[in-house]
């Protein structure tokens, strides 16, 4: 007596042909969302620890001032003197009204320093700062 | 004798979309940066060449901070996480006062202050205002201040309104 095995006539793949379509998908998802870094960071700094933090909402209003552990100051791609901030910020202040200054100091910086930024930046007519700082767990 | 064409399928071969895809799918991935900006937002005051209206004293709360990150609340030196819980009853008592007496929380540094300090100093007084504003809209409303609609959101912001003034440094001693 020969044995046959049954076999089950139903398909016993999985459907392959929609992947590339999943997966463009998730391309699409990635490409949307990504913001890519446009600033290589020269100065060396530790953001502070608080608790009663905010988002910041709309990334394209947001412009950052690095204040580094040595005191060196950074906008955009170059280390700025303290009497350029001036400038520098009107004129993105006057390209963008609404901006939003983000203080990246370091948090062994001096508030001497942190407050000539201030100055400088009300100088400027940017007057939304926004102090950077990581979630306190 | 003619033989017949075979007509070839003309189509271009999909079967490596998939992996294209994926590539470019681990790129992106690797590429992208989901970091929200977090921080403390404020708002600088104008320039202006008029001196500060004068403002009466009750309504005032002046928190020093020297540059051995010693803090002194209204003259009683105090520690930098009893902030909070000093501010909170003060915020409270002046709820149903009108607009003009509500209190102000003025922060003065050093220059030698350290920036973790005035950061720290900060996040305390920002809770303070956010917590008594939670707790307002809960026996009011029900509800978290975040949770709340726009219109009842307005009328707590109005009943607490977060009023902090950056002081220019001076040598505290």
């Amino acid at each position: 007596m020969k044995f046959e095995k049954k076999r089950a006539s139903v398909k016993q793949e999985i459907p392959t042909a929609s992947m590339p379509d999943i997966i463009f998908m998730l391309l699409l998802f990635f490409m949307v969302t990504t913001t890519m870094r446009e600033v290589e960071l020269l100065v060396d700094y530790k953001l502070p620890d608080a608790e009663a933090l905010e988002k910041i909402e709309n990334k394209r209003l947001v412009s950052y001032i690095w204040v580094g552990k040595s005191g060196k100051i950074q906008i955009d791609d170059s280390i700025v003197q303290i009497d350029n901030i001036r400038t520098i910020m009107y004129g993105k202040a006057q390209e963008l009204p609404s901006i939003i200054v983000s203080l990246r100091v370091d948090v062994g910086g001096r508030m001497g320093l942190v407050t000539d930024i201030q100055q400088e930046l009300r100088k400027a007519f940017c007057l939304r700062i926004n102090y950077s700082a990581n979630i306190k767990i | 004798m003619l033989r017949k064409k075979r007509s070839l399928g003309a189509s271009i071969p999909s079967s490596s979309m998939a992996d294209i895809a994926f590539l470019l799918l681990i790129f992106f991935l690797v590429a992208t940066v989901i970091d929200v900006d977090t921080g403390i937002g404020m708002t600088l005051p104008e320039i202006t060449d008029e001196p500060p209206p004068p403002v009466s004293k009750d309504r005032m709360a002046a928190v020093l901070i020297n540059e051995n990150n010693d803090v002194l609340l209204d003259g009683k030196p105090i520690s930098l996480f009893q902030i909070k819980s000093t501010l909170k009853p003060r915020i409270v008592s002046k709820i149903e006062l009108p607009k003009k007496k509500k209190l102000i929380v003025s922060l003065k540094t050093d220059r030698k202050t350290v920036y973790n300090a005035y950061i720290s100093a900060l996040d305390q007084i920002k809770m303070a205002f956010f917590e008594v504003r939670d707790e307002y809209s809960n026996s009011r409303f029900g509800m978290k201040y975040n949770d709340l609609s726009d219109e009842a959101r307005k009328e707590v912001k109005n009943a607490i309104p977060i009023i902090i003034s950056l002081a220019e440094p001076e040598a505290v001693k």
